[in-house]
């Protein structure tokens, strides 16, 4: 071919053709999608870990690939997002306007049990299917809303799994703290029923009040009795209280359990070399699967390596939104059909199977995580496990 | 008669001569009452929601104002009876629907403002204030142990909602109710009392006053309405536990907004949960903890230069700080040019 | 329970008791002279652990020698607080009560200013670091553990409160602090400069308060919300020690701390703050001068 002014101009258009194709496919309005989230308050430590990020992950990742998927046609996502404060009525009031007088396309969930229950009705009376990841009660539940969704293991299930966990490596004894909260209850609840039977004896049991400056008296307490195990239904702050204490005081049991927090990177930098061999509430990491890999690559990526996402609510948050994605891919933006589709199928996500039953995750087991030589491994059930359960907890350094 | 039992007396009778003025307060009520009622028709979602927190601040400030403003016996513990109400609805909503659990609610919260009254009322100024506070805390904990071991809970779950325009009704009718015990009481021997026992205890007790019943009436007033409020809120909510209800925040943000808006005055504070509520949403979704720093120098601020309250802000007021401000520079600059002196001789 | 299990129970109490001491000891300088009931003192007690560990984490400075620097750079905070508004409130109320309730609404303003101020600068992120936290054996074998950093706290705590009670009661301007205190305007007629000692005293107080907020960064997590339950300690502290009494502060601080941890291992820490408040109420509303308080 000679390279003469028509095929010059013919390639110049094609080249602008094609660079134009994207934008074309595109197809015009965006997808608007609205949230509150705590950016401040106490709720914003949890928030800021495992939920928002993952959303404006998401988001960029959707938008450099062309859009979101909306049977066929891409569209750009546009999140609409505000801070409430850890405020209930803030967030109340949030959603309502977003439903209610902005009428968005879809809606992302808040952080935390409380501000889940406040809107749980909401979403029920607009109609916007909610796939919640951070949100974890049997009374949520027994709401039976049709709208509503919760990714996290329940009580129950995760309580299972620890005492199923601890019988099978020969545990007799249990000490327990759990915080004056609906969390620290209702697993508090789920665990005496869980033990029962079991063969485990608790030589104590103590709660605390949220916000507890100090655990060393019980925690001294717990150390004369000497039980294998020891069992903290805990927030974050008091994950890492109870551990530097009983580090402090010399506790030693061959397992020690906290609960929430013990996932987060946080725990590791604060407790550092201290951190091997404790056990806590996770669910998944890097080896879980190659997507979970390649998101957990993509959220160090994108915010830091200082900022990783956690082993527990960051893959139920990205679960969530696999889901919509797909859902959105195969039944557009019908927010009816969309809900059905996620009562009605198996989905496949990082954190493995995820199938409802009513309101309920029951695809994903309760899970026992571990901080093994800086990763917080999943150790239990062993067809789950990332790596073998290490029974014997070092002494604290 | 001396001089100063004379001005304590003129200072009461004024306000029952004030009758031209009850006119004018019984107009801007019926106003206001006739806008809040178009909001629900005309507004949008949004729209009702704001206009419900700015109901629910004006019927807590208000009602706090009336007896705290009036006796200047500052309580923390609006807070208590905000969340005795709101657990009360969550107990029984289910069995006695909606308008008796607002009442009894109020009834309730009451009941235990007399008892806590009749315990630390004889007590004054920062004891009173800080007496209060510690006993909201006192039954936050006692409610959450309670719950706890009796019950084996510790939040409850409101299972049936009244109507989103019922609960907004409520409140306006909580806030429209506790702006007219404001402007009636005012008017009556039990508003002279207490205001008589703001002015100077003491003398009102030696003039006939029954210092200790007229306190614990207005104390339990107050109690009513944050409890009514309570019980209104809390459906709001689906899921109420101690440390939402019980969040000491409400009291200190109602505190606050009936002092900067006059705590002496009837629309004082009014005004400034409107202003404050509209405020509070605005920069939320700018700068949210610009806010709150906002609320605390506005609150520095207002005391320090206005003691009044916004309320109470005339133009002789502006002219009152600009001379002040110049007589501060003139202060200034004469000390400088006396120095120059003093170095010349 | 053992003897050694019972020392270290104590020990414990103490130790924490030592911090609501020094906290409760400023809040008292602050109340029993000037009658500014400070409800925002645990704020500046956050500021002083925040601003320890900015200079540890970000220079490197070692978290002892910040002890006197957040003491130094409060009490200069606390001179400049006290300029900008309570010496203004002093002038223009009208009576003693008037001004304590102004002085009241005004740390009000101060407490939300302070702490919304820290959580828009550092963020609600828990933070912390590891200063001594290697265990010390007290009392040899069948003794008792503690954390180097507790018994730091413990030992620099009382060194300060002590310290206070010494200066008080033995340095003339201690005794000019103390004549104040009994009497404002006899004080005044022989001679001692109000002008002057009042924003220096509440500058001390708001100095113990950074100091005991840098001795607890070492062994805490600090985030922008951990002044508040102090401030509420330090006020049951005065209330059990009598208001203006800095001796039974001290000792108030160190009962308080001693029964919260016996209750807390004997019942439960959900127990803990019933406990406190109650006796908190019961002792404002039976000796409202204080338990320690010898004109009751």
């Amino acid at each position: 071919m000679t390279l003469n002014r028509r095929t010059v101009v013919q390639a110049l258009g094609t080249a602008a053709a094609t660079t134009a194709l994207p934008a074309l496919a595109q197809g015009g309005a965006p997808v608007r999608i609205g949230y509150a989230m705590a950016r401040t308050g106490p709720w914003s430590v949890g928030a800021q870990t495992s939920q928002e990020p993952n959303y404006l992950l998401w988001a960029e990742q959707v938008n450099a690939a062309g859009g979101l998927d909306v049977k066929g046609t891409k569209r750009r996502i546009e999140l609409i997002s505000s801070d409430d404060q850890s405020n209930i009525e803030t967030c109340v009031r949030t959603y309502e306007k977003l439903m209610g007088s902005d009428k968005v396309d879809l809606v992302l969930p808040p952080w935390g049990s409380n501000a889940n229950f406040a809107v749980a009705p909401l979403a029920n009376r607009f109609q916007y299917p909610f796939l919640a990841p951070t949100a974890l009660s049997r009374r949520l539940v027994e709401m039976k809303l049709p709208y509503f969704f919760l990714l996290l293991q329940q009580p129950k299930p995760m309580m299972d799994a620890l005492v199923d966990m601890l019988k099978a490596n020969g545990a007799k004894t249990v000490a327990v703290i759990y915080v004056d909260d609906l969390f620290g209850l209702e697993n508090y609840a789920a665990l005496k029923v869980a033990l029962a039977g079991s063969g485990i004896n608790i030589v104590e049991d103590k709660s605390y009040p949220l916000g507890v400056k100090d655990l060393s008296p019980v925690l001294r307490g717990f150390k004369d009795k000497n039980p294998d195990a020891f069992i903290g239904l805990t927030y974050p702050p008091d994950t890492i209280l109870a551990s530097r204490q009983a580090k402090e005081i010399g506790f030693n049991p061959k397992f020690f359990y906290a609960s929430v927090g013990t996932a987060f990177q946080l725990y590791r930098n604060v407790m550092q070399a201290g951190a091997e061999g404790v056990l806590g509430m996770g669910s998944w990491n890097g080896k879980t699967s190659p997507g979970a890999k390649a998101y957990f690559d993509a959220h160090v990526k994108k915010f830091g390596a200082a900022k990783e996402p956690d082993r527990w609510a960051s893959g139920a948050t990205w679960a969530g939104l696999e889901i919509l994605t797909a859902a959105v891919a195969r039944v557009g933006l019908d927010r009816k059909a969309i809900r059905d589709y996620v009562a009605g199928n198996t989905h496949k996500t990082i954190l493995g199977d995820v199938r409802f039953q009513g309101s309920e995750n029951v695809g994903v087991p309760g899970t026992v995580g571990q901080w093994q030589k800086g990763e917080f491994e999943v150790v239990w059930p062993r067809n789950r496990a990332t790596a073998p359960l290490n029974p014997n907890k070092p002494a604290w350094v | 008669m001396s001089t100063s039992d004379k001005t304590w007396n003129e200072r009461l009778t004024g306000w029952l001569l004030d009758k031209k003025l009850l006119g004018r307060d019984v107009l801007v009520l019926f106003a206001l009452t006739g806008w809040a009622l178009a909001v629900p028709h005309w507004g949008s979602e949004f729209a009702v929601s704001m206009a419900l927190t700015c109901l629910m601040y004006v019927a807590l400030a208000t009602s706090w104002t009336l007896f705290c403003g009036t006796t200047r016996y500052l309580s923390l513990a609006t807070a208590a009876f905000f969340g005795i109400g709101a657990y009360f609805s969550a107990i029984y909503i289910e069995q006695l629907g909606w308008a008796t659990v607002i009442v009894a609610g109020a009834g309730v919260a009451a009941l235990v403002a007399l008892v806590m009254g009749a315990a630390v009322l004889h007590l004054r100024g920062t004891y009173f204030a800080v007496l209060t506070f510690g006993m909201t805390e006192l039954i936050r904990h006692a409610i959450t142990y309670w719950e706890k071991q009796v019950t084996g809970t510790v939040g409850r779950v409101l299972t049936v909602a009244p109507e989103r325009d019922t609960i907004y009704l409520t409140v306006l009718l909580l806030a429209v109710l506790a702006v007219a015990t404001s402007i009636v009481i005012r008017r009556t021997r039990f508003g002279l009392a207490l205001a008589g026992i703001g002015a100077d205890e003491q003398r009102a007790q030696t003039l006939g006053v029954n210092t200790r019943w007229v306190k614990i009436g207005g104390f339990m007033l107050t109690a009513a309405f944050a409890g009514a409020v309570g019980a209104a809120m809390s459906v709001r909510w689906t899921y109420i536990d101690p440390s939402t209800v019980f969040n000491p925040f409400i009291g200190f943000q109602t505190v606050l907004i009936a002092l900067i808006g006059g705590v002496a005055t009837l629309w004082g504070p009014l005004i400034a949960a409107i202003v404050f509520s509209l405020l509070a949403e605005t920069l939320r979704l700018q700068a949210p903890q610009l806010y709150l720093m906002t609320l605390g120098v506005l609150l520095i601020l207002s005391v320090l230069y206005l003691p009044g309250g916004l309320a109470s802000l005339r133009w002789e007021t502006f002219r009152q700080w600009r001379d002040d401000t110049k007589a501060w520079w003139k202060e200034l600059r004469r000390s400088d040019a006396d120095k120059q002196k003093e170095a010349l001789s | 329970m053992s003897a050694g299990a019972w020392f270290e129970l104590i020990a414990s109490g103490l130790i924490t008791g030592a911090v609501y001491a020094l906290v409760g000891l400023g809040l008292n300088l602050q109340y029993g002279l000037m009658r500014i009931l400070n409800i925002a003192h645990g704020e500046f007690l956050m500021v002083g652990a925040f601003i320890t560990w900015m200079a540890h984490s970000a220079l490197g400075v070692s978290p002892l020698l910040m002890v006197p620097i957040s003491f130094a750079l409060l009490m200069a905070l606390g001179v400049v607080v006290h300029r900008l508004t309570f010496r203004r409130l002093a002038r223009t109320s009208p009576n003693v009560d008037i001004f304590e309730a102004r002085g009241l609404m005004v740390a009000f303003g101060l407490m939300f200013l302070v702490q919304n101020f820290a959580q828009s600068v550092w963020g609600a992120d828990l933070r912390g670091y590891d200063y001594l936290t290697d265990p010390v054996r007290v009392g040899g074998e069948g003794g008792a553990q503690f954390a180097g950093n507790k018994l730091l706290l413990l030992a620099l705590s009382l060194l300060f409160s002590v310290g206070l009670i010494v200066l008080l009661k033995q340095t003339l301007l201690g005794k000019g602090v103390r004549a104040l205190m009994q009497s404002p305007t006899g004080a005044q007629l022989v001679g001692i400069d109000t002008q002057r000692l009042h924003p220096l005293m509440f500058g001390v107080g708001l100095g113990l308060s950074g100091v005991a907020g840098c001795l607890l960064s070492m062994a805490y997590t600090i985030t922008p919300a951990m002044g508040e339950p102090y401030t509420v300690t330090a006020l049951i502290v005065i209330t059990l020690g009598g208001f203006g009494s800095m001796g039974g502060a001290l000792a108030g601080g160190l009962a308080l701390g001693v029964i919260e941890a016996v209750g807390m291992h004997f019942t439960n820490p959900s127990l803990k703050s019933l406990l406190s408040y109650a006796v908190f109420i019961g002792v404002l509303l039976w000796k409202p001068n204080g338990l320690f308080n010898k004109r009751s």
